[in-house]
């Protein structure tokens, strides 16, 4: 037995080693940590690092034992989620010029591997918290002046977040004693609020609404390349930690299937792709969290598979629409359209990813997403599968028809322009490929998830009923697209949950600066005014300033005094 | 039902979705007709699919035959419906908040 290596550490080393290389050296050094990191995991399932569960890596700190590398079937699926995806992204992402951009993009990924190997509550604080800020970073990177204010208010989202789940994890230690981090528990009165608290901190990282309004704000901002990398990692890490604290709380069965409808409307509403892709994000991971919710062996399978797959189709729907961002500058409907006959490799890819989120059979979503419906079924859960299969007509509503067919079909807009080059494509297809795959033979995923799977997704009446339903809703927006009712495409943005926060902070901001700020100056002023009155007393101005502030002060203390002796006697006789 | 039944019929989904891209798509393809008849075909299928189907009984609705191809239309109607009554409210210009940014002295 060999010792083990941590592949958050590979690609957080292989960030800081980016500026040592230029052109071309780059490009090439670019692949070598995910590639590593990519065969640091297949052999951690070879068993090179003795058998699963292991746990290794510890540091002591404060008097507690932190742990780096506690392993075990759920961490190491997402971990070869994140570093299967990491290889064909980073190969997309080659053409981007800005080493700054790379680096953190890399130390995103290192601290998302970080938090899914993180054994104890401090460790995966630490890295949620690197998370939050390299994406922020990620961001920022985009380099327009809108990325930069959604950059900030990413941060100001993930920084409550951050304090939130920190006075839960400091309340929950103190109840139980232990830092480690396993499924949690609210048994006890003392354990309701850190419970609650943490929980919270957990589903802002996963974009719940209400708290989700950062997601669609933020990730349309990076660069075409950046938030591919955005889409797979902050949710997904999320998906992970609440999979594994919180399997089985109820109501985060409802916050999922809540979370699988709300965003639909909002996707449906939306001109920019990239948002629309954003709110498909949060639509996906409902489906997660209902399936931990639910908390059966199958559903938490489901769930977990389908973060697996999701990584896969959600990054190559970023990547489809960031070419076409990429090529002609824009990622809006309302300048698009017909572009399938000069971006036929991308278009064909841009299918591929919508057919699998819509879980057409043989493509990747439906081997996944229907343990988490047929766990619904098998506990007879009626509206949570109505819910589902509601979302499911959404889903293909704004990911599976929306996004490729106003794209690449549509109106011609008479935009001409070729594929990306050749090493984005290459990092499409790949995914595409994958996304077959595990729709045709999803068995060595199954192998793969928490418990044994008993379950084949290939039936008649699970195959025909999802046709039914997707082919029919496809129907439905060719009636509607023809009859005129279908909502035409505007230059418009839709208000979210975010609303308060961006107009009544502005508002509360410009308090602060003006009515509050004239205030205090008006205050100086007179304490000024005052002090001259005393010009006799002193020979410096100084001197007179000091005093006039002291008697102002004194009288303001005799004032405020014989104020509250009157609302004493006032309120008590 | 045998597998290989399954796989044609999803197969034939599938075909459905992608002719489906290209028929609808304007201004008018060349075989769009044609294409769509393709479309109609598909639905035409999965519906008759399901009339030989011996559906699992979990809920009261599995006995409809055709419950999914229902609700599949259905509830892409209703979100439509929806989605545009929220646009009513919704719906700003695309400066909305940089308008009310506030400018300081």
């Amino acid at each position: 037995m060999t010792e083990w290596l941590h592949p958050a550490l590979i690609f957080i080393i292989g960030a800081f080693l980016i500026p040592l290389f230029k052109g071309r050296a780059r490009q090439l050094y670019l692949l070598i940590p995910p590639l590593a990191a990519l065969i640091d995991v297949a052999l951690m399932y070879m068993g090179t690092f003795g058998s699963i569960p292991i746990s290794t890596w510890h540091l002591p700190f404060m008097g507690y034992e932190l742990v780096f590398g506690k392993v075990d079937k759920l961490s190491l699926v997402f971990a070869l989620a994140f570093t299967l995806a990491s290889v064909p992204v980073v190969l997309y992402s080659l053409n981007i010029k800005s080493g700054g951009e790379l680096m953190s993009e890399y130390l995103y990924v290192g601290s998302s591997l970080g938090a899914v190997f993180a054994g104890d509550l401090i460790t995966l604080y630490i890295f949620i918290e690197i998370m939050a800020i390299t994406a922020m970073l990620v961001i920022l990177h985009g380099g327009t002046e809108k990325s930069l204010k959604a950059g900030y208010r990413y941060i100001m989202w993930h920084i409550s977040g951050g304090v939130v789940l920190l006075a839960g994890i400091i309340m929950y230690v103190a109840a139980t004693g232990s830092i480690g981090f396993d499924a949690f528990r609210w048994d006890l009165p003392a354990l309701y609020l850190p419970a609650i608290l943490i929980f919270i901190g957990f589903i802002i990282n996963a974009g719940a609404p209400p708290l989700h309004a950062w997601l669609p704000d933020a990730y349309p901002e990076a660069s075409y390349a950046g938030s591919v990398f955005l889409s797979i990692y902050t949710t997904k890490t999320a998906v992970y930690v609440l999979a594994r604290g919180f399997a089985g709380f109820p109501p985060l069965m409802w916050l999922g299937a809540f979370m699988t409808v709300y965003p639909i409307f909002f996707a449906v509403l939306e001109n920019n792709l990239r948002r629309v892709l954003s709110y498909s994000i949060i639509n996906q991971v409902g489906f997660m969290l209902c399936g931990i919710g639910i908390g059966t062996a199958m559903s938490i399978n489901g769930s977990v598979s389908h973060a697996f797959v999701h990584i896969l189709y959600k990054s190559l729907l970023f990547m489809s629409v960031g070419s076409v961002l990429f090529r002609t500058g824009t990622a809006k409907i309302t300048d698009l359209g017909g572009l399938y006959k000069t971006m036929p490799v991308t278009c064909a890819c841009c299918i591929i990813a919508a057919a699998s989120i819509s879980a057409f059979p043989l493509l990747s979503g439906f081997t996944t997403k229907s343990m988490v419906v047929e766990a619904a079924v098998l506990g007879n859960l009626a509206l949570i599968f109505i819910l589902l299969q509601l979302a499911g007509a959404g889903v293909f509503e704004h990911a599976g028809i929306k996004v490729p067919f106003f794209t690449f079909f549509g109106e011609d807009k008479g935009l001409k322009v070729r594929d990306p080059p050749m090493n984005m494509q290459i990092g499409m297809v790949i995914i595409a490929l994958l996304c077959i795959f595990f729709g045709v033979y999803p068995q060595p995923l199954y192998q793969i998830l928490p418990f044994p799977v008993d379950y084949a997704p290939y039936n008649a009446p699970h195959v025909v009923g999802q046709l039914q339903l997707l082919l029919f809703a496809a129907f439905a927006f060719f009636v509607l697209v023809k009859s005129g009712i279908y909502p035409t495409e505007r230059t418009a943005i839709t208000l979210d949950t975010d609303w308060p926060l961006r107009v009544m902070g502005a508002k509360f901001m410009w308090f602060l600066h003006e009515p509050l700020t004239n205030l205090a100056n008006g205050l100086d002023h007179a304490l000024k005014s005052l002090a001259s009155l005393f010009a006799g007393y002193g020979g410096e101005k100084e001197e007179r300033i000091l005093i006039g502030v002291s008697v102002g002060i004194a009288l303001l203390f005799l004032a405020f005094y014989l104020f509250m002796q009157m609302a004493y006697t006032w309120i008590f006789h | 039902m045998s597998t290989e039944i399954v796989a044609i019929l999803a197969i034939i989904g599938l075909i459905g979705y992608v002719v489906f891209f290209f028929g609808a798509k304007e201004p008018s393809h060349q075989h769009a007709k044609l294409l769509l008849e393709l479309f109609g075909l598909c639905l035409v299928v999965m519906v008759v699919a399901g009339l030989f189907i011996q559906w699992p009984l979990h809920f009261w609705w599995d006995d409809l035959k055709a419950f999914y191809a229902v609700y599949g239309f259905a509830a892409f109607v209703f979100l439509i419906y929806a989605a545009k009554g929220l646009r009513l409210i919704l719906q700003k210009d695309e400066d909305y908040y940089d308008k009310r940014e506030v400018k300081y002295r």
